[in-house]
C-alpha cells in the first residue's frame, strides 16, 4: 500500500493494533481509496468498547460540467454538443430531457447531441452541472470505515464534510460528548481543528 | 482386519473409471467424486497395503495418490455472521483449504455472532454446528472480545472445537475457559486472500491441528468400534436406494467419521432406511445398527451408527 501522508492505528491491545493496520490498509486499496485519503487515524478499544476512524481527504474532485467533457457548437438552426467522454452521457441526457424535453433532444449517434437552436445558451449549456463525484465519494468513505469498524459496532455517528471527516461507532450508545472527548483530540494529533 | 486410510486420488477423467474399480475390487471405498473439466479427485479409504499399487497403476495416467488425514469427516466452518466483515476471506479461505485436506466442510454463519455483548447462539445453528464432527470457529481480533463471546457462541455445542484468532496461541489458550481440542493463533479478521508463505503456513498448522483433533478421536473410536464403517453404510445406500444418485448435491451422502448425512427428505426417505438391508442375508438393518434422525440441516436425514457395546453387532 503506498503510504497515506499520515497513517496511525491505535490500539490498546497490540495485537489487535497490527491487525487493524492491515484490515485498513487492505480496505482502502480494496476500495481504491488511498489516493482519496490524505490523513487517517484510528482508534480502537475494545474495552470501553469504541472505534473512532478520523481523516482528512486530500482533495475533493469538483462537479462535473458540460464543458469538461464536452465541445458546445451553437449553430444558426440548432446546438450540437460533441461529447468527448461518455463516462457522464447519461447524467447529462437525463438532465437535458428534463429541461429541454424529449422531443427537443436528438442523439443521432454516440458521441453527438443535438438541441434546437434558441432553447439555451452556450454559457448556460457549459456550466450546467451535470453530476457531483463527491457525492459518491462520501459515501465511498463513510462504507469503507464501517467496513473497517468491528462489526458488532452498530451504533454509529458519523461526519464528512470540507474534506474532514470522521466515525464513531461503539457496541453500546455513545456518549453526547463523544465527539469533544475522542475525536477533536485525535484532530489535534493530525494537527487539524475540526 | 485390514486398516483403510483416507487418501486422495488427483488424476484426468480419462480412464479414471479404472481407478475407481480398483479401489472397490481392493475393498476400499470412495467417499467422493469431484469432477472439475478435465480433473477428478477422488477422496477415498484404501486399504494401506494396497497403496503402492494404486501408484503404480495410476503412474500411466498421471495420478497421484496423496494421504489426506480428513477424509471422510464433515465440519463446520463457524463465522460470526455472513457480513463482509467476515466473508469471504478466513472462513472461506479456512473452509477451501480443509476442503484440499479430505474434509467436507459447511459454512455456518450464525445470525449474531458478532459484538461481544451482543453475541449469541441459536437453537438451530447450535443443533446444526452439533451435526458435525468438529466446528472451526474463525474469530476476530481482540483477545477480550474473544474472552467475552466465546462462552456464549460454545454453549451447548458438544462436538470438538478448533478456536482461530488473531492472538498467539498461548493468548488464545489463556482466554477461553474450560479449555477447547485446538487453538491456532495468528489468523483473526483477514480481508484479503490467504495466499502469503507465513498464512499458509497458519492454513497448515490448522489442518494439523484438526487431523490431531479427529484422530484422538479415532482412536477412542478403536476402542469400541461402530457396528458399521461409515463409507460401507454409504456404498450400501447407495447401492439400494436409486434415488440418491438422482439427487444434484455434490455429495448426495456425506460421510462423517460417526454416521452419515443423507440428502433425502426425512419424511419420506427415514422409514426405506431404517429397513436397508446391511448384510446379504438380510438379518441386519440399517435400523437395527443405527438411529435414523431427522437432520436440522433442510429437511434432510441423519444417522448416527451406534457402538458394537451397544448392539453387539460389527458388520
Amino acid at each position: 500500500m503506498p503510504p497515506l501522508n499520515y497513517f496511525v492505528v491505535e490500539s490498546p491491545d497490540a495485537v489487535g493494533r497490527e491487525a487493524y493496520e492491515r484490515i485498513a490498509g487492505d480496505v482502502l486499496q480494496d476500495l481504491d481509496l488511498i489516493k482519496v485519503i490524505d490523513r487517517l487515524h484510528i482508534y480502537v478499544d475494545p474495552k470501553v468498547p469504541i472505534f473512532v476512524a478520523a481523516g482528512l481527504l486530500r482533495h475533493m474532485p469538483r462537479a462535473i460540467r458540460v464543458s469538461n467533457f464536452a465541445n458546445v457548437n451553437i449553430g444558426e438552426k440548432m446546438i450540437v454538443l460533441d461529447i468527448g467522454d461518455e463516462t457522464y452521457l447519461a447524467p447529462l441526457l437525463r438532465q437535458l430531457w428534463a429541461r429541454y424535453g424529449k422531443e427537443n433532444v436528438d442523439q443521432p449517434d454516440r458521441f453527438t447531441v443535438v438541441l434546437p437552436a434558441g432553447v439555451a445558451g452556450e454559457e448556460e449549456l457549459e456550466q450546467m452541472v451535470v453530476a457531483d463525484p463527491s457525492e459518491t465519494l462520501y459515501k465511498d468513505v463513510i462504507y469503507a470505515l464501517q467496513y473497517i469498524a468491528p462489526e458488532g459496532f452498530k451504533v454509529r455517528r458519523q461526519y464528512i464534510k470540507d474534506e474532514k471527516f470522521y466515525y464513531v461507532a461503539s457496541e453500546d450508545t455513545l456518549p453526547g460528548d463523544i465527539v469533544e472527548a475522542m475525536v477533536r483530540p485525535i484532530f489535534a494529533k493530525m494537527g487539524v481543528t475540526l | 482386519m485390514t486398516t483403510l486410510v483416507p487418501v486422495t486420488y488427483k488424476g484426468g477423467v480419462y480412464r479414471h473409471d479404472e481407478i475407481m474399480d480398483l479401489i472397490d475390487d481392493l475393498g476400499g471405498y470412495i467417499v467422493q467424486k469431484h469432477v472439475m473439466a478435465q480433473d477428478v479427485v477422488l477422496q477415498s479409504f484404501v486399504p494401506r497395503d494396497d497403496i503402492d499399487l494404486i501408484r503404480e497403476v495410476a503412474k500411466p495416467l498421471a495420478g497421484e495418490v496423496v494421504e489426506a488425514p480428513l477424509v471422510g469427516t464433515e465440519i463446520a466452518v463457524v463465522s460470526p455472521s455472513l457480513e463482509i466483515h467476515h466473508l469471504p476471506h478466513t472462513a472461506c479461505d479456512i473452509a477451501e483449504y480443509l476442503r484440499r485436506a479430505g474434509a467436507k466442510t459447511n459454512m455456518v454463519g450464525l445470525a449474531r455472532g458478532f459484538g461481544k455483548r451482543i453475541a449469541n447462539l441459536n437453537d438451530e445453528e447450535r443443533d446444526v454446528i452439533n451435526e458435525h464432527d468438529l466446528a472451526v470457529y474463525a474469530l476476530g481480533s481482540f483477545e477480550e472480545c474473544i474472552r467475552q463471546k466465546f462462552p456464549v457462541l460454545r454453549r451447548g455445542i458438544q462436538v470438538p472445537i478448533v478456536v482461530t484468532g488473531a492472538p498467539d496461541r498461548e493468548t488464545l489458550v489463556r482466554a477461553i475457559d474450560p479449555p477447547v481440542e485446538g487453538y491456532v493463533g495468528g489468523v483473526g479478521r483477514i480481508m484479503h486472500r490467504f495466499k502469503r508463505p507465513e498464512e499458509l503456513a497458519k492454513l497448515d498448522e490448522l489442518v494439523d491441528e484438526v487431523s490431531r483433533t479427529l484422530d484422538a478421536r479415532r482412536d477412542a473410536l478403536a476402542r469400541d468400534p461402530l457396528s458399521v464403517f461409515p463409507p460401507r453404510l454409504m456404498a450400501i445406500i447407495e447401492e439400494q436406494l436409486p434415488e440418491v444418485s438422482m439427487l444434484t448435491h455434490p455429495t448426495p451422502v456425506t460421510a462423517q467419521m460417526e454416521g452419515l448425512r443423507v440428502k433425502l427428505p426425512y419424511d419420506l426417505y427415514a422409514d426405506d432406511i431404517r429397513s436397508l438391508a446391511v448384510t446379504a442375508d438380510g438379518a441386519v438393518t440399517v435400523g437395527d445398527i443405527a438411529d435414523v434422525l431427522p437432520s436440522r440441516m433442510r429437511n434432510y436425514i441423519l444417522i448416527r451408527i451406534k457402538p458394537f457395546s451397544e448392539t453387539r453387532i460389527l458388520v
